[in-house]
């Protein structure tokens, strides 16, 4: 992950110094955790929802 | 032209007024600018006041309304616009610096409906940079201020437009809702918000990387739950310019309002609305249960089994889409994000396209749990927000104290503001929040009444008799009487 923000840093000109680069790799990091539990579930044979199709709830 | 108390009036009466040709629309726009004038640089809720077209708007609707040609309940009412909805001719910001000079030459499918209606537009309301955060302040246009106490934001991010209708700068505004930035601020602020189902509404001409396309709604600000029906009634519908608009057709979205909720059901979610909420913010909510109950409600408790993952869906979903459009900007002008939006951006580049992909997926299976529990329920009941509205200071530190706890406010996926108003960003579903009560430092308490697809009649109806039986919309915060008097 570090190489990648550094490899972005260097492509982009973002000028991120060390302490940034360590706030951005923590922050990824947490959002890594959170993603977790989702990445782990078996989904393969859900559809996924690439528009938010809208149908009348029928009663 | 007869007096009106401006801090108290709707649109409801307004037009009425206007109508019967008993009041000006030159005259009203007129007393709404002398307001912003006084009260705008205490809020700094609009960014741009377009003075000088909002008045000759309100000569041509005079000029229509006395040769009998009156279009409809929003002819001659002041509205304001957030900054990243596209306004021809006038500077459109999405409180970045990026954008900071650009002029759009035309105007955004809900911007064009309202002014077809006969909307005047007072200007553009001030919001979160790109609109990543809930609390407007912003770097480069100011911290917008909440009407109930100078110190607290309005949250966000579309606080300017909350502010500016609590503060009785305008009778209604149209801000965008990606993961509540409309319900939050109006429950902040002590307005109505709602962002109605998926697709109900035209999102052409929104600004591309201030929410993701397919969890963002354009939501509407009012005084009142009568006002919200009306203006959606307006904006709604099918635009050939935004292919995930619907073709639902548009209702009557007031026909309900009056009517008897006996023995309707309103649904507590089990569990997850519980966490992380303010014992008063709690309080509010369960005597709002216990009145929609003695309106004659059934009370009726569920829970949805893959609830817990709907931050993560929501963080992949928002963030991956958002940044693609930002990417451009990023590499060309980076110097001109704030740092810490720069480096959350940075971030979204590292989630992988497989992590979106099953987001998708897991959100198919929570939008079938929501309409399943649907089949059972009229409308859901939960808090807008799980505190009231937090200072400056405490934003910018980070944390709140809640009984005592102490609480991030931007935790990795969802921000603590947006806790309850993000599953139906997730879902497309129809939700308004509306006051409920106030804590003991007077700050609004937000009440969130959420329905089935394209049920936003029903929503109002349950929301209206709540609303008229609670009568908090009597209480007013005192900014027009003592900080600069009143217009």
């Amino acid at each position: 992950m570090e190489e990648q923000i550094r490899k972005l840093n260097a492509e982009y000109g973002f000028n991120l110094s060390e302490d940034e680069i360590k706030v951005i790799i923590q922050q990824a990091e947490e959002t890594e955790r959170l993603l977790r539990p989702l990445n782990e579930m078996d989904l393969i044979d859900v559809m996924p929802i690439l528009k938010v199709e809208k149908k009348k709830v029928k009663k | 032209m007869r007096p009106i108390d401006i801090e108290a009036t709707t649109i409801g009466e307004i037009s009425r007024h206007i109508r019967a040709k008993k009041l000006s629309p030159v005259e009203l726009t007129n007393l709404f600018l002398q307001r912003i004038k006084k009260l705008n640089p205490v809020l700094n809720a609009y960014v741009t006041v377009t003075e000088e077209s909002a008045r000759a708007d309100a000569k041509v609707a005079e000029r229509e309304i006395s040769r009998g040609r009156y279009r409809g309940p929003l002819h001659g009412i002041p509205f304001s616009i957030k900054d990243n909805l596209v306004t021809e001719g006038v500077r459109t910001t999405a409180g970045s610096k990026v954008l900071a000079e650009w002029v759009p030459d035309h105007d955004a499918t809900v911007v064009e409906r309202l002014k077809k209606a006969g909307a005047i537009i007072l200007g553009k309301t001030n919001m979160h940079e790109w609109a990543s955060g809930g609390t407007t302040i912003n770097p480069f246009y100011g911290t917008t201020h909440n009407p109930w106490d100078l110190q607290r934001v309005p949250g966000g991010s579309s606080g300017g437009s909350a502010a500016a209708v609590a503060a009785s700068l305008c009778l209604g505004s149209i801000g965008t809702d990606n993961a509540g930035s409309v319900r939050n601020p109006a429950s902040f602020c002590g307005t109505v918000g709602l962002k109605a189902t998926y697709g109900r509404v035209s999102r052409f001409g929104d600004v591309p990387g201030t929410g993701g396309f397919s969890s963002d709604h354009f939501g509407i600000f009012s005084k009142s739950i009568s006002d919200c029906a009306t203006i959606l009634k307006d904006i709604a519908g099918y635009d050939a310019r935004d292919p995930l608009s619907s073709e639902h057709p548009v209702a009557n979205f007031s026909r309900d309002i009056g009517k008897s909720v006996k023995g309707l059901k309103f649904g507590i979610l089990r569990g997850y609305f519980e966490e992380k909420v303010a014992a008063e913010v709690k309080t509010a909510i369960e005597e709002a249960a216990r009145l929609l109950h003695s309106l004659g409600m059934k009370k009726v408790e569920f829970s949805i089994p893959h609830m817990d993952l709907i931050p993560a869906v929501q963080t992949v979903t928002s963030r991956v889409e958002n940044v693609v459009h930002l990417m451009p900007y990023m590499k060309s002008r980076p110097n001109d994000f704030s740092r810490p939006l720069l480096h959350r951006l940075i971030g979204s580049l590292m989630i992988p396209a497989s992590s979106y992909v099953t987001a998708q997926r897991a959100r198919r299976i929570i939008c079938e749990e929501f309409e399943k529990a649907f089949d059972k329920l009229d409308v859901i009941v939960t808090p807008t927000t799980p505190i009231t509205a937090p200072t400056i200071e405490e934003c910018k530190r980070g944390f709140v104290e809640i009984d005592g706890r102490k609480i991030a406010l931007q935790p990795a996926g969802v921000s603590l503001g947006t806790t309850f108003t993000v599953p139906f960003n997730v879902t497309g579903l129809p939700a308004v929040s509306l006051c409920c009560g106030f804590s003991s430092l007077g700050l609004p308490i937000g009440l969130q009444i959420v329905g089935g697809n394209f049920e936003e009649s029903k929503v109002f109806q349950v929301a209206h008799a709540y609303e008229q039986a609670a009568r908090w919309f009597v209480k007013r915060p005192d900014i027009g009487r003592n900080e600069a008097g009143s217009a």
